[in-house]
């Protein structure tokens, strides 16, 4: 939940009064939280920080946790019960279950290291719909029952070949924000 | 009991997409989660309820197979988590994107239905 100790890097807030963001920083102490000694609630004592889980994050993790339920579900029920009619689209049902779930827990978890393995798992997805998709429009005999991402993620309203869109957009964002927060904070420090 | 009577799942469809427009008109007037969409939420949670109670009748009468029982299991302990779970990560966020996520639920609950249609053709829509 909280952020790896490593990327709270002593922020100026650390120097100036309490309850004051430094100025030119309020992105440090929204994405890096709050600095040592500072309340962990804001003055209105709201708990709430911002990070990939927060605002549209709500809703991203919300489908990628429906999807990473639902296809590692599908999977293990697949696996367990008919394994051999189609072993190819269930390994692939299998992997996208596992991709999803990694997605979720880093999307929600939303540290710096977090974020960079939700990149790379998004990008999987992305790449893994695109093959699957292609593969099993091609090769329809590997793939006599569908997986999540037969034809593009078309048993499900498509969702499955939005959603890695979106999320690498969302993680975009907040790689930005974060990295415009760090200048200003180096800014600030060089100021005071 | 013969069948599961195809009025509730038609009822949780429709209550589904109501749901989920009036959460998204919330969200396009940048309202946050409030107790009118919970009180929905709760609505559809009671409605899945009764549904999931029909369609364990019907498996308990003997009243025919599913043609995958492990997957219609799947789906009667899934579905009540369904508005629990909107319910609860909607309310943690603060912002119009709380109601956002109950669109998402309502949305899920409606395709839900069809889904439990197409496993087990005797729960009708």
């Amino acid at each position: 939940m909280s952020e790896p100790s490593r990327d709270s890097r002593p922020a100026p807030a650390s120097r100036a009064p309490e309850d004051m963001p430094a100025p030119g920083a309020p992105e440090v102490t929204g994405v890096t939280g709050p600095a040592p000694g500072a309340p962990a609630a804001g003055p209105a004592g709201k708990p709430q920080r911002d990070s990939t889980r927060t605002g549209p994050g709500r809703v991203l993790v919300a489908v990628y946790g429906l999807f990473a339920l639902s296809a590692t579900a599908r999977a293990v029920v697949q696996i367990a019960t008919k394994f051999s009619h189609a072993p190819v689209a269930y390994l692939l049902s299998a992997l996208a279950g596992v991709v999803y779930v990694v997605a979720t827990v880093t999307l929600a978890a939303g540290g710096p290291l977090a974020r960079r393995i939700a990149v790379v798992a998004i990008s999987v997805e992305l790449a893994g719909v695109l093959a699957v998709g292609t593969w099993s429009l091609a090769d329809k005999a590997t793939f006599p029952d569908a997986t999540v991402w037969s034809g593009y993620g078309s048993g499900y309203g498509y969702v499955p070949l939005v959603l890695p869109v979106f999320g690498l957009l969302w993680l975009r964002y907040w790689s930005r924000r974060h990295r415009r927060g760090l200048t200003a904070a180096a800014r600030g420090s060089e100021r005071a | 009991m013969a069948s599961v009577n195809g009025a509730v799942p038609t009822t949780i469809i429709v209550a589904g997409l109501a749901l989920a427009a009036y959460a998204l008109l919330m969200t396009a007037l940048n309202r946050r989660m409030g107790l009118v969409l919970l009180a929905a939420l709760g609505v559809l949670e009671v409605l899945l309820l009764v549904l999931i109670g029909l369609v364990a009748a019907r498996l308990a009468s003997g009243g025919g197979r599913p043609a995958s029982l492990p997957t219609l299991i799947g789906y009667l302990v899934a579905m009540p988590l369904v508005p629990l779970a909107a319910g609860f990560w909607g309310l943690l966020e603060r912002s119009r994107w709380g109601s956002a996520v109950v669109a998402v639920g309502g949305l899920v609950a409606a395709v839900l239905m069809v889904r439990l249609h197409e496993i087990w053709p005797a729960i009708h829509v």
